[in-house]
């Protein structure tokens, strides 16, 4: 009999979806960029140069430079940085939060009114407002710009995975834990969570892109990430003006959201898939 | 023998839109130690909220259980855990009723890994696949999901789960009613063998007659959340006095060929039972229905020995 | 003529009735030979128009499950004046007026008919699916399991309805279920299923007094017997086959007690043992029994 460890398992599984290991592979290799960007990079992030100011793509600009003579590339890959870790760790924070009120909500009705009302109430105020007011109070930096995106999508986490649990608790599995004696933390951890686990991980590749860009915005509002700074969204954004002239600076950085995002989703997608025993064959 | 579980008046009532449910009303009997009781009705009678509310998987509403001589009607959450490795429960679904994200082995193991009983993983493993021979599962499932297995192989790995704390008290809520009718038939075999072995005692939950007239010792038949007749199982199945009792075992389609026809068919459908008033609550359906049953409460009645019965009528009826 | 269906959930049984009414899912089902004669009429090579026209109009079905097969926003009459719009030319008063008369006919009160499914019984919902799948008077009147997920009680008032529809009406039944005592409660003839093949057929009275198939034989004996009572239960061994992985030879053959050599291999052809009585199983070929 052969004897598999679970984690072993989940990727025997995982590599038989081909998206899905082309997108892992598209997502190691933006980190290893974001990691390796001091290497990678042909010049500074900022070495700025009004003599070779908006340049096409060529050989020696292969992403064109910008309105202040900046390389395009260079900042696309020190960008990558802040852009990866806004996305991954913003959506951790609502993953976190979110997660936790929705299955505390789910499992426990006398608390459900009181979180779920209060979800209604951030859910009431606009997303972007809600972000700039958590900036503004914390203070602006790339820590609490993350914060910020990432409280400000709570709710929305809260309510899916509520939903989900809500679905889950009525399974008899879970009364048949309950018949062996597993503890209220047992029976969430080891049976509510694994089986709600795949909408909310649906939910969180598609929360990523939107992270990516509503940290943009608030960098382009002026909060969070400062010029010059380079980062995807505030990169779009500050191509905007030219984009009748020089689309090349707002289809770069797009295409780059782009990928990742597309690589994401069918990440997780694949990982939805291979963990769910049901779908093995 | 040892009386084992005795509930007196126990009763459960669920608050709905509609008004008060009331799901187990009132019912009260005692089984020894290695008997199976079989409680018969039909959907809806308060069978499984029974078997549930004396697991205390249910709170109940009033009433008394008594498990082994100890009064349990009120527990500690402490006192419960211990409490749940003498008692415990086989589903009436394969498929819902196990997890379909952990293996075989990690079920049948789980009770163990609760308890702390084998901190060793080898111990655990071994205890695992010694009870997983017991119930007829083939060594190689250990690492199977559910989903992989059949209806029987799954309905054996939930006895697993039950049996695996050695537990004195299994209620069984139609543990063979999902399942094709051939592999019924080894799932009681196995459940039979397994009450001789381990000196089990069975609550047998159903609503097919003829799978609890082959395994219980007594039974009790309920409609509506009451119990109406209660006798050993040859005694019920040769005379039944409750109205409804009749109409239940009648209505058992016969596999045989040119079967007598005698059945009775019941007029209306079964109703739930909330804001009950005080009346039968059979007599709605009831062929021998008269004013008085609709005004007062019957109770419940020993006819003859060991056989209780709750009709006004029943002497009438029956001719007694 | 009445016809039962027995066999085990998955031994191919209600594949056969969809198979009838042309519903084989198209994949992963195809039918890929045979005929369906249907009053003369190969009904596998009409065109899906003229199918359209068959299904719901000569032949009909009921579903195991009553509560999934009625459109929860749809009043129950409409459902029933739906089939008869789309099967006779009259106006919509008319066919309410059908819709009330059908509902009568299977012991719900006409003015119910505005009533949506979910507020009737599971009982009641499956009278509902009898009479939208009467209305229009079918010649053939095919029943999926129709009281498997009903109580004992009303599954004796829906046999009997049933049943003196059928006299009544004179429509012929092929009702597919798991439950012997059903079937020995309404058919006069019975096909045995398994794994996809009919293993034995006859009268009620051949399968009943004279079963000569080991998996028939088995099927009875692993019933609980209401009248006598035996210490233990007989059983089939084994699991029933996975439909898609069938084993070669007699299907039955891992299973069988008296399965030989000459059964692991080649096909088991069907052997008449009497005017009515048909059996496929190797023993008989080879004129042993």
């Amino acid at each position: 009999m052969k004897k598999h460890s679970m984690l072993s398992e989940i990727w025997r599984r995982f590599r038989k979806n081909h998206h899905a290991v082309v997108g892992l592979a598209v997502l190691v290799l933006f980190v290893l960029i974001a990691v390796f960007a001091e290497q990678l990079a042909p010049f500074g992030y900022d070495d700025q140069d009004a003599s070779r100011a908006m340049i096409a793509p060529c050989m020696e600009y292969p992403f064109g430079t910008d309105n202040l003579g900046r390389d395009v590339l260079s900042r696309l890959i020190y960008g990558s940085r802040y852009s990866l870790s806004i996305g991954f760790l913003a959506v951790g924070i609502s993953v976190l939060t979110g997660g936790f009120l929705g299955v505390i909500a789910a499992y426990y009705p006398k608390l459900d009114n009181i979180i779920m009302r209060c979800m209604d109430l951030f859910m009431a105020i606009p997303q972007m407002l809600l972000a700039m007011c958590i900036v503004t109070a914390l203070g602006s930096s790339l820590f609490n710009l993350m914060l910020a995106v990432g409280l400000s999508s709570t709710p929305k986490f809260a309510r899916v995975v509520r939903a989900s649990v809500l679905a889950t608790r009525e399974q008899e599995f879970v009364e048949a834990a309950r018949a062996i004696g597993a503890g209220n933390w047992r029976i969430i951890l080891h049976h509510i969570l694994p089986n709600s686990i795949s909408s909310l991980i649906v939910q969180a590749t598609l929360a990523m892109a939107g992270a990516i860009i509503s940290a943009s915005a608030l960098s382009f509002l002026g909060f969070g990430i400062q010029a010059p700074m380079p980062e995807w969204g505030a990169m779009l954004s500050a191509g905007r003006k030219y984009i009748r002239t020089q689309a090349y600076l707002t289809v770069i950085p797009g295409l780059a959201i782009m990928v990742v995002v597309y690589a994401l989703n069918v990440v997780g997608d694949g990982l939805r898939d291979c963990l769910d025993p049901r779908l093995k064959k | 023998m040892a009386e084992i579980l005795r509930v007196e008046e126990l009763t459960k009532y669920f608050a709905t839109k509609k008004g008060t449910l009331h799901a187990v009303d009132g019912v009260s009997f005692s089984v020894e130690e290695g008997k199976t009781l079989g409680i018969v009705g039909e959907s809806g009678c308060g069978k499984s909220t029974l078997g549930r509310v004396i697991l205390h998987l249910h709170q109940r509403t009033g009433g008394r259980i008594v498990f082994q001589g100890k009064d349990i009607s009120d527990v500690t959450p402490a006192q419960l855990k211990e409490l749940r490795k003498d008692m415990q429960i086989i589903f009436q679904d394969p498929y819902a009723s196990l997890n379909p994200r952990m293996s075989i082995g990690e079920i049948i193991a789980e009770p163990l890994k609760i308890y702390k009983l084998y901190p060793s993983k080898e111990e655990r493993q071994k205890k695992v696949r010694e009870i997983m021979d017991v119930v007829g599962l083939a060594e190689r499932t250990y690492s199977l999901y559910p989903h992989e297995l059949d209806g029987g192989r799954r309905q054996r790995v939930g006895i697993a789960r039950a049996l695996i704390l050695n537990p004195r008290l299994i209620v069984c809520d139609e543990p063979v009613s999902a399942l094709d009718v051939s592999i019924q038939a080894q799932i009681l075999n196995l459940m039979m063998e397994l009450q001789r072995e381990r000196n089990l005692t069975y609550l047998f939950i159903t609503h097919n007659l003829s799978v609890v007239k082959h395994i219980s010792d007594d039974i009790t038949v309920m409609y509506l959340g009451q119990m109406v007749e209660k006798a050993g199982a040859s005694e019920i199945f040769a005379h039944q006095y409750h109205p409804y009792t009749k109409a239940l075992i009648s209505a058992i389609p016969q596999p045989k060929y040119n079967a007598p026809d005698q059945q009775i068919i019941l007029k209306g459908e079964i109703t739930s039972p909330i804001n009950v008033t005080k009346s039968c609550r059979f007599a709605p359906r009831c062929i021998y229905a008269k004013p008085e049953c609709f005004e007062r409460e019957p109770q419940l009645e020993e006819i003859s020995k060991d056989h209780f019965v709750k009709c006004h009528f029943v002497r009438e009826i029956n001719g007694l | 003529m009445r016809r039962g269906g027995v066999g085990d959930p998955g031994a191919g049984n209600p594949t056969t009735a969809l198979g009838i009414m042309g519903l084989v899912p198209d994949p992963p089902g195809e039918v890929l030979s045979g005929s369906v004669l249907f009053e003369g009429q190969d009904l596998l090579q009409l065109p899906e128009k003229n199918m359209r026209e068959i299904r719901g109009g000569k032949i009909s079905m009921i579903f195991q499950d009553p509560m999934t097969s009625l459109n929860p926003v749809m009043t129950v009459g409409e459902q029933i004046a739906e089939v008869v719009l789309l099967h006779s030319r009259m106006s919509k008063q008319e066919a309410r007026k059908k819709a009330m008369e059908m509902l009568e006919q299977v012991g719900i009160p006409g003015g119910r008919c505005d009533d949506y499914p979910h507020q009737f019984s599971g009982g009641m919902k499956q009278r509902v699916m009898i009479a939208i799948a009467l209305a229009c008077s079918p010649e053939l009147l095919i029943a999926d399991e129709p009281t498997t997920a009903l109580d004992v009680t009303i599954q004796a008032q829906v046999l009997e309805l049933m049943r003196n529809l059928k006299r009544e009406y004179g429509t012929s039944l092929i009702l597919i279920t798991h439950d012997l005592g059903v079937v020995a409660k309404i058919c006069d003839k019975v096909a045995v299923v398994y794994a996809g093949e009919i293993i034995e057929y006859g009268t009620l009275e051949d399968i009943y007094t004279d079963k000569r198939h080991p998996y028939t034989i088995g099927l009875f004996d692993s019933l609980p017997d209401i009248e006598n009572e035996a210490a233990e239960l007989k059983v089939i061994q084994g699991m029933v086959p996975d439909p898609s992985n069938l084993p070669e030879g007699c299907k039955f053959h891992p299973r069988c007690p008296y399965a030989q050599e000459g059964c692991k291999h080649g096909r088991v052809e069907p052997v008449q043992i009497s005017e009515t009585h048909m059996v496929r199983c190797g023993r008989f070929r080879s004129g042993e029994v």
